[in-house]
C-alpha cells in the first residue's frame, strides 16, 4: 500500500528531473562552443593559452556549462570562471564544439613527405598493405 | 753407425729447417693420409676460434648482423613474433605536425610537457616513461608545474619514469635538480647502435640518485620497467645484451592512421618477400613503426577517441619526440629510420612477449653463462668433432681405394664429387640441428647460430681442400716423419 503511494511521487520526480539533468549535460542553453563539465579530478586554469597556471580547481567545484569565449590554436579554451577570463586545457574538461573538430592524421610511412590532416585514425585514406 | 755430430740437437734442427724450406712432396703427400683425428679437430677448432675472436675484415660481425636482419624480416618478424607486448605498449610522440598543429614551437616549456603528461594521465595508463632529457638549466618558472605533475602521478598511483643524461659535454647534471629532488626514478636511455641500425639492447646502465649519477650498475631502461611493472613474470638473470627481435606486422592503428603517399608495408607473397629480403631489402622493410604511435596533439586537444581509449588505459606509455634534426633516430632491421623512443618500446615489447627471457647474445649451459664468442665456439665444437670424424673416415677410405684400385678412375671421381656434395649438406644440417638444440636448451641466439652455420661451411671447404691433412703432412715431414714407418693411425 505504502509502495503504491510512493511510486507516483518517484515517477513525478523523475519526469521533473530528467530534463534538468539533460540540460546540464549538453548545456543546450549555450549556443556555440561550451565547456560542459570537468573531466579530470582537477582542472588547471591558465592565464594564457601557453601561459602560467593560475590555480587548480577540484572537479566538484568546477562550474558546469561555461561558454567558450575563445579557442587558441593549441585548443586551449577560454572561459569565464568567477568573473575572470581563464584558459583551460581541453583534456581536463568535457567540451562541445559547434563545428566539426579538425581531424588528425599522420604520414607515418617514412620515405614519404606528404602530410594530411584528418580524424585521429578515422577518415584517413587507406593504402594497400593493411594487415 | 752414425757420427755423434749427426745426432746432435743442432744437426737435427738444421735438418728440420732444411725439410721445412725444401719439403719432399712425395713424403708430405703420403704423410697427409695419416692425419690423426685429434689433429683435424684441433686444427678446425683453432681456425674457428681465430675467425670468431679476430673477426677478420669484420666478417663475423657482418654475418651475424646480416643473418639477424634476414631472420627478422623473413621468419621471426612476420611469422613467429606474437603481438603480446604490443598490446600493452603505446608511444605518444611530439612530432612536427603536433608542433605545427598546436602552434607550439620547439622546445616546449616545462608547463607544456606537464600538460601533455597530464593528458596521458587522464587515460589511466599502467606507467609512463618520459623520453626527453631535461638537462638544460634554462630559466623557466613552469618547471614547478612539471614537478606538480609528478606528484599527481604519484597520487594517482601511476609510475612515471624520467631519463638521465650521461657523458654530458660540460659536466651538466644528468637531469634538472628540481625533477631529481622529487625522487622520481631516473633511467639510463643508452641504446646499442651498430652502423646506424639497432639490433641489440643493453641489460645494464648507469644509476642515478637525487644528486645525479651514482656509482654502480643498474638495469637498463626497458629491463627496469619490466622488473617494476611485470612482477608476476620476473626476468631471468640477463647478461651482456638483448638480441632484439623486431616485429614486422605494423600495428593496425598505425596502418589506419597513416595517410601519407606510401603504405606502411608493401603487399607481398612469401616468395616475393624472400626475393626482396635478399635482393631488394629496402622494399621489404616496413615504413611505419611496429608499436602503436599516438600523436601528442590528439591528447592535448582532449580527444575522447575510441582508439585512444583502447591504446592508453592500462598501457605502458612512452612519451617521446619524433622531431627533425633532433639526432634521436636510428634504423631497425625491419624499418626505415624511426625515433629512438621506439627502440625502448621494442625492448620492453621483447621482454613482455618472451616473459622476461628475451633472446640474448650469450648462452647459458648448466647454470654457467658464456659470452657471445664463447657461445659460438662451444656451439661449433660438436660440429667440428663430427666433421673431423667423418673426414678421417673419408681420408682412410680414399687411401684404401687408391691402394686396391678396384674401380675405375671415373667411378672414383663420381664418388668423390658425390661425397663432396653430401659433405656440404651434412655440415649445413649439422650446424642447423645443433644450433636448434642449443637455441632451445641454452638460449643460443639466431645471430650466433647463423655465424656457426657459416663457419661450418668454411670448415667443410677446408676439409675438402684437405687443409688439415696437408698441414699435418708438412709438420710431420718437418719433424722427421717417414712415410715408410707404420703408425697406429694408418692401420686403424
Amino acid at each position: 500500500m505504502r509502495r503504491r503511494f510512493m511510486l507516483p511521487i518517484i515517477a513525478a520526480a523523475a519526469i521533473y528531473a530528467v530534463p534538468a539533468l539533460a540540460s546540464s549535460e549538453d548545456c543546450s542553453s549555450i549556443a556555440g562552443d561550451a565547456v560542459l563539465s570537468a573531466r579530470t579530478p582537477q582542472v588547471d586554469l591558465y592565464d594564457a593559452p601557453n601561459g602560467k597556471r593560475i590555480k587548480s580547481v577540484d572537479q566538484d567545484k568546477f562550474p558546469t556549462c561555461l561558454a567558450v569565449t575563445q579557442r587558441a590554436p593549441n585548443m586551449m579554451l577560454q572561459v569565464t570562471v568567477d568573473g575572470a577570463p581563464v584558459w583551460v586545457p581541453p583534456h581536463m574538461v568535457n567540451y562541445r564544439l559547434a563545428g566539426k573538430k579538425p581531424a588528425i592524421c599522420r604520414n607515418l610511412a617514412m620515405g614519404g613527405n606528404d602530410t594530411k590532416v584528418g580524424a585521429l585514425g578515422e577518415d584517413c585514406p587507406q593504402k594497400a598493405g593493411t594487415p | 753407425m752414425t757420427s755423434p755430430a749427426l745426432n746432435s740437437p743442432l744437426a737435427s734442427v738444421t735438418r728440420s729447417w732444411e725439410r721445412a724450406r725444401r719439403p719432399n712432396r712425395d713424403h708430405v703427400e703420403k704423410l697427409k693420409s695419416r692425419v690423426p683425428y685429434w689433429f683435424v679437430a684441433l686444427f678446425l677448432f683453432a681456425f674457428s676460434v681465430l675467425q670468431i675472436e679476430l673477426n677478420p675484415f669484420g666478417f663475423s660481425d657482418l654475418t651475424q648482423r646480416y643473418t639477424q636482419d634476414i631472420s627478422d624480416l623473413l621468419i621471426t618478424g612476420p611469422f613467429l613474433y606474437p603481438t603480446t607486448g604490443r598490446e600493452q605498449i603505446s608511444v605518444a610522440v611530439i612530432d612536427e605536425q603536433t608542433l605545427h598543429g598546436l602552434q607550439m614551437p620547439w622546445p616546449w616549456n616545462y608547463g607544456a610537457h606537464a600538460r601533455a603528461l597530464d593528458a596521458i594521465r587522464a587515460f589511466k595508463p599502467k606507467a609512463v616513461v618520459v623520453d626527453f632529457l631535461f638537462v638544460d638549466m634554462r630559466a623557466d618558472e613552469s618547471i614547478a608545474e612539471l614537478v606538480d605533475e609528478i606528484a599527481r602521478y604519484r597520487k594517482a598511483g601511476i609510475p612515471i619514469y624520467f631519463e638521465g643524461g650521461n657523458d654530458l659535454p660540460f659536466g651538466e647534471a644528468p637531469i634538472r635538480p628540481e625533477i631529481a629532488r622529487t625522487g622520481v626514478p631516473i633511467l639510463d636511455p643508452t641504446i646499442e647502435v651498430y652502423d646506424g641500425v639497432v639490433r641489440q639492447y643493453p641489460t645494464t646502465g648507469y644509476c642515478y640518485g637525487t644528486n645525479g649519477l651514482v656509482a654502480g650498475q643498474c638495469p637498463s631502461l626497458a629491463l627496469r620497467l619490466y622488473k617494476d611493472l611485470y612482477k608476476d613474470h620476473p626476468p631471468a638473470p640477463l647478461h651482456d645484451k638483448i638480441e632484439l627481435v623486431w616485429g614486422t606486422r605494423t600495428a593496425r592503428f598505425n596502418v589506419k592512421f597513416n595517410s601519407g603517399p606510401l603504405p606502411c608495408n608493401d603487399d607481398a607473397t612469401f616468395l616475393v618477400r624472400i626475393y626482396r629480403a635478399f635482393f631488394d631489402k629496402q622494399s621489404a622493410v616496413g615504413r611505419c613503426p611496429y608499436n602503436n604511435e599516438i600523436p601528442v596533439e590528439a591528447l592535448m586537444v582532449g580527444d575522447n577517441d575510441r582508439d585512444l581509449n583502447a591504446l592508453l588505459p592500462g598501457h605502458v606509455v612512452f612519451y617521446g619526440g619524433a622531431l627533425q634534426g633532433a639526432q634521436d633516430k636510428s634504423f631497425s632491421p625491419v624499418n626505415g629510420e624511426q625515433p629512438n623512443v621506439f627502440v625502448h618500446a621494442m625492448a620492453l615489447d621483447n621482454l613482455i612477449t618472451y616473459g622476461g627471457r628475451p633472446q640474448q647474445n650469450v648462452m647459458t649451459l648448466a647454470g654457467y653463462t658464456f659470452s657471445n664468442n664463447s657461445a659460438q665456439a662451444i656451439a661449433i665444437l660438436p660440429i667440428i668433432l663430427i666433421l673431423s670424424y667423418m673426414h678421417r673416415r673419408r681420408v682412410r677410405a680414399r687411401e684404401r681405394r687408391v691402394d686396391r684400385s678396384e674401380h675405375g678412375a671415373l667411378y672414383d671421381w663420381f664418388m668423390d664429387k658425390g661425397i663432396e656434395n653430401l659433405w656440404h649438406w651434412l655440415a649445413f644440417l649439422l650446424a642447423i640441428g645443433i644450433g636448434l638444440l642449443l637455441a632451445s636448451w641454452a638460449g643460443l641466439s639466431v645471430a650466433n647460430w647463423a655465424q656457426d652455420v657459416f663457419l661450418s661451411v668454411e670448415l667443410v671447404a677446408m676439409l675438402l681442400v684437405g687443409a688439415p691433412d696437408s698441414f699435418w703432412g708438412y709438420l710431420h715431414h718437418v719433424a722427421g716423419g717417414n712415410p715408410g714407418d707404420t703408425f697406429p693411425e694408418a692401420t686403424s
